[in-house]
């Protein structure tokens, strides 16, 4: 009995694991490529900047906080979804780029 | 009695009018003679000039005829430029000339200035708060956004600004310690952006859609009152 819950859970987990999947959004000319997202819990988001100068991307959204602080041109950085609650990412530099995210 | 008043009234005024055109041509003069190389013809900046942060278009400054003679006499450098490539004309002009410069350029290129920092701050929808929390939202705002290119200080020293110059983006924020723009205009710099006010680039960015007028203007009264002067 033991030994079937075990397996059970080991491929629940392998199952979500294999399941969330990775978004890569492109901060290229001041804008987030694409600048819509629906994604779900579990899920990643790798951001790349593209632009020969740094960027930033946050979000202020309690369940989903973070911040990448300072990106320079190459770099990617991750955040990975943890609340079912939609929310959108911004620039700390660069007022107009807005990425909007649903979580579903 | 009174014809005589009246005469020397009218002397009195065509001889200060006469000064002010006097010294409005030495300005026109002088202008021709220096600044036009970098500021053009018609404070455009239409100019072939290369240089690494292009120069500011005169017609759409900002500053009040006052503060250009500061900025003309002292350089850009003494009031927060990153570099002094606008340089102290106080060794090259005395304070007469360096005047009618300025009343020159007031005058002929930003006659409408006034107006345009009137009407824009007879616009904005500030909401009368206390000082105090007018102080800790521009905080607030200044640490997640300004400070990023401004840096923590407002010294105009931030990774951002280092990371920027290895990618060859030339980007050169102002300390903001030793600005000597009013609270008004801080407010209408951050709100519109440098652009809008003769800066070439939108390095300095309009932050109207992201935040409202009360957090702007929450922001000039924290730079004010807690960065400039600070050096």
């Amino acid at each position: 009995m033991k030994k079937i819950v075990t397996t059970l859970l080991v491929a629940g987990a392998l199952s979500v694991t294999l399941s969330a999947k990775n978004w890569v959004v492109n901060q290229k000319g001041k804008t987030f490529i694409p600048s819509k997202l629906t994604v779900h819990v579990g899920d990643t988001i790798t951001f790349d900047n593209s632009d020969p100068f740094a960027h930033n991307a946050y979000t202020d959204d309690e369940a989903n906080e973070f911040d990448v602080g300072m990106q320079p041109t190459g770099k990617e950085t991750h955040m990975k979804i943890k609340s079912k609650e939609s929310f959108n990412v911004e620039c700390a530099i660069h007022p107009n780029m807005l990425l909007e995210v649903t979580v579903e | 009695m009174k014809k005589s008043h009246a005469i020397i009234s009218v002397l009195l005024l065509v001889s200060v009018n006469t000064y002010a055109s006097d010294a409005l041509a030495e300005g026109k003069r002088l202008y021709n003679e220096t600044c036009i190389s970098c500021h053009g013809a018609t404070g455009a900046t239409d100019t072939d000039i290369k240089l690494i942060v292009k120069p500011r278009k005169l017609k759409e400054s900002i500053l009040s005829a006052a503060q250009m003679v500061k900025i003309i006499s002292e350089g850009g450098h003494t009031y927060g430029a990153h570099s002094d490539i606008m340089p102290a004309f106080k060794y090259v002009y005395d304070k007469a000339q360096i005047k009618s410069i300025a009343e020159y350029v007031s005058q002929t290129f930003n006659s409408q200035r006034n107006a345009r920092v009137k009407k824009h701050l007879s616009e904005a929808n500030v909401q009368k708060i206390d000082a105090q929390k007018m102080y800790k939202i521009g905080k607030k705002i200044f640490k997640r956004n300004c400070s990023l290119c401004h840096g923590l200080k407002g010294d105009g020293k931030s990774i951002y600004v280092e990371q920027s110059k290895a990618n060859k983006e030339f980007l050169y924020p102002y300390d903001l310690r030793k600005t000597i723009l009013s609270e008004d205009q801080i407010f209408l710099m951050v709100k519109f952006g440098a652009h809008y006010w003769g800066a070439d680039k939108e390095d300095m960015p309009s932050w109207k859609k992201k935040y409202n007028d009360t957090k702007l203007r929450s922001v000039a009264h924290f730079v004010k009152t807690k960065i400039v002067g600070t050096d």
